[in-house]
């Protein structure tokens, strides 16, 4: 099968076999992943449209297994220890299966506000790793629950003011930063972060995540997120862009890979598809780049930002020229 | 599979996979009984000294398994150093560093390893003397010897962020370790070595804004004292070199985008005319030699629409910078097509 189209079937065939790999070492290894892979999975689904392909009430009675009654958050795996990322995924996977009764919110928001640190970053867990990324996820997670208005936000904007770098916005963690674009940091040169972004295609049409580093296509699309955040995704090379997704797809498993050639998994598979929904490919749902969810869901829950993605091209005879 | 990067895809037969799987069974059944057995020891709280052995097991095959590491500290903090005497906590901490450094070795881009030692670091007891700099004895050693290992991992991969941003902390921490002029002679050196290397100057671009941010405050505060203005001039002193730096990598390489990207935060908001003035005749001067060179045309873009800034200074001729603005505009739209759209965009708004 060639890779010139998004191969849905094949992809959805894909994410629904990973729980059957229990027999495969590298399964276990990356149990500390589990919640997240899920949401990467079920997220992937709901663009091309088949959300239902994974049991619902499995999935559900899985996160409610992953709480962690002693720190008073999710885990990404039962017996693990609560973690903001696995709280974050927890949060989403229940979004977006309009499940949220599930959550003891109080004491979620509980945690998630003690993890913001005086001087306004916030740690991962009770440990204290402080990262950007961290930031950005408290402020998605109280969102989606309602609660943003009992997060500090200005501590919060002037520690991010202290991380700024001189690229336009980026550390670590192109999400958080970009976030912070849309929200409350009008300072960022909307003007140098666009050029910065923009220089990140290399010649194939992918995306790199830092100057002379190699394509991918998970910072292809956070690339691309913020460049939605900012309006200015025509500053790009969107049909190169969405053949490079596209090439790195495997046409006989299923799945997409870091770049062409390379080894699936759900996380780039997840990444590749909601890249080329924001990118207008035919037949996708929108994607909110802010919240990296259906798009639908945010607008129902009232979230929506200002962003612009391309528009979704119709047709499948639409589909993109290659060279 | 959760999460890849850098492996190659491989076609495998349906009879080598079931091969792979048979031959992978034991493992699974192995790991799986020290991952139950672990999480068992952690349920019921116990802090003993076979309990810490139980994190090292499953550590040394999973550096992933966050909640192991956690455990870890929780038997640290809990069990062993209550019983310990200082002398022996710094040794317990110490030897958490060695076994960590072997496991960056083979994994130098996980985050629980890079946290783990953070910790370890911080937990780092007074002595071994009680007053003054023997009392930090322990804790200097420790951190000189992080030191070490951070930049023994740039040097094998000068690009990896983690080791990077471990270095900052490290000279956040314990600030002694490595002076302002030292970041700015180790950045030079790593920039040098390879003018792409982003990361270097990145980190050099926060050295010299953490000078930039004291330098003009001290100058006030300090009453324009002879001192004072010494550092400030110096300050200067810098600065001037530094252009002079950026302008060389420039010239070497004006296809590399590192040291452009530099130079435009060097420069700023432009508020410098004299400063911007010069800079817009150097890359002027460079594109006579690269007359297609993107980097050129785009930041003489950039630099000229700050000058616009300065439009009511007589020296600001606007519509003649339009003009030019204009032309580079037209040209790279010809030599980069992929962003074209950016280029018009900027062009009406003029
Ligand atoms: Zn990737």
């Amino acid at each position: 099968m060639s890779t010139t189209e998004l191969l849905v079937p094949l992809h959805v065939k894909y994410i629904q076999s990973l729980g059957e790999n229990k027999d495969d070492l590298a399964y276990h290894l990356t149990a500390h992943l589990r919640l997240n892979a899920i949401y990467w999975g079920l997220t992937a689904l709901c663009i091309m449209g088949h959300q239902d392909a994974l049991d619902r009430e499995e999935m559900i009675k899985f996160v409610d297994d992953c709480w962690d009654d002693e720190i008073g958050g999710y885990a990404a795996h039962p017996g693990h220890d609560a973690h903001l990322l696995s709280t974050l995924s927890a949060i989403q996977i229940l979004t977006t299966q309009d499940a949220l009764e599930h959550v003891k919110v109080d004491r979620v928001v509980l945690f998630i506000l003690s993890l913001q640190q005086p001087d306004g970053s916030v740690a991962g867990d009770q440990w204290g790793e402080i990262d950007t990324r961290f930031l950005y996820c408290a402020v998605q997670a109280l969102s989606l629950l309602g609660r943003l208005d009992e997060f500090n936000k200005e501590k919060a904007v002037a520690y991010l003011r202290r991380c700024r770098n001189f690229d336009g916005g980026f550390g670590s963690s192109p999400g958080g930063e970009s976030h912070a674009a849309q929200g409350n940091l009008h300072e960022v040169d909307e003007q140098m972060l666009g050029w910065w972004l923009a220089e990140r295609q290399v010649p194939n049409g992918g995306f790199n995540g830092r100057p002379e580093k190699l394509e991918d296509v998970c910072y292809s699309f956070w690339v691309l997120s913020v460049l939605a955040i900012l309006r200015k995704m025509t500053w790009i090379d969107s049909e190169k862009l969405t053949t490079f997704i596209l090439s790195a797809q495997d046409p006989e498993g299923g799945g997409i890979a870091d770049r062409p050639g390379d080894m699936v998994d759900v996380f780039h598979t997840h990444f590749g598809v909601a890249g080329l929904s924001l990118l207008g490919y035919p037949g996708l749902n929108d994607l909110d780049p802010v919240y990296c969810m259906p798009a639908e869901l945010i607008k129902r829950k009232g979230l929506t930002k200002a962003w612009l993605a391309l528009p979704r091209r119709d047709a499948i005879g639409g589909k993109p020229d290659h060279e | 599979m959760v999460s890849n990067h850098n492996v190659k895809r491989t076609r495998v037969s349906p009879e080598a996979l079931e091969a792979k799987r048979l031959k992978e069974l034991s493992k699974v059944k192995e790991y799986l009984a020290l991952n139950d057995d672990l999480l068992a020891r952690k349920r019921s709280k116990t802090y003993r000294k076979e309990d810490f052995e139980a994190t090292t097991r499953i550590l040394s095959i999973n550096p992933e398994f966050y909640t192991a590491w956690n455990y870890r500290r929780e038997i640290f903090l809990n069990g062993l150093f209550p019983a310990s005497t200082p002398a022996q906590i710094d040794e317990f901490l110490s030897s958490d560093l060695d076994m960590t450094m072997a496991q960056l070795q083979r994994h130098p881009k996980v985050y629980w390893i890079w946290n783990h030692r953070r910790w370890c670091l911080e937990h780092v007891p007074e002595g071994p003397g009680e007053d003054g700099d023997s009392r930090e004895g322990w804790r200097r050693d420790n951190w000189n010897k992080e030191m070490f290992v951070a930049e023994k991992m740039l040097d094998r991969d000068p690009r990896n962020f983690h080791a990077w941003n471990y270095r900052r902390y490290i000279v956040a921490s314990w600030p002694s370790i490595r002076t302002k002029d030292d970041e700015l002679k180790y950045t030079k050196k790593k920039i040098q070595s390879n003018f792409s290397n982003f990361s270097a100057w990145h980190q050099r671009s926060k050295v010299l804004g953490a000078m930039w941010e004291v330098t003009p405050a001290t100058r006030t505060e300090q009453d324009e004292g002879m001192s004072s203005h010494h550092t400030y001039s110096r300050f200067w002193l810098i600065i001037l070199e530094e252009f002079e730096f950026v302008k060389s990598a420039l010239w070497t390489d004006p296809g590399d985008q590192s040291a452009w990207i530099y130079h435009r935060w060097l420069i700023g908001e432009g508020d410098d005319l004299v400063v911007l003035q010069r800079e817009i005749d150097v890359i002027e001067e460079l594109l006579v030699e690269e007359p297609d060179s993107k980097w050129c045309l785009d930041s003489l873009v950039h630099f000229q629409r700050l000058l616009l800034q300065h439009k009511d200074e007589s020296s600001v001729d606007v519509s003649s910078i339009q003009q030019r603005c204009a032309f580079a505009l037209t040209k790279l739209e010809a030599i980069d097509p992929k962003r074209n759209q950016r280029y018009q965009d900027i062009k009406l708004q003029l």
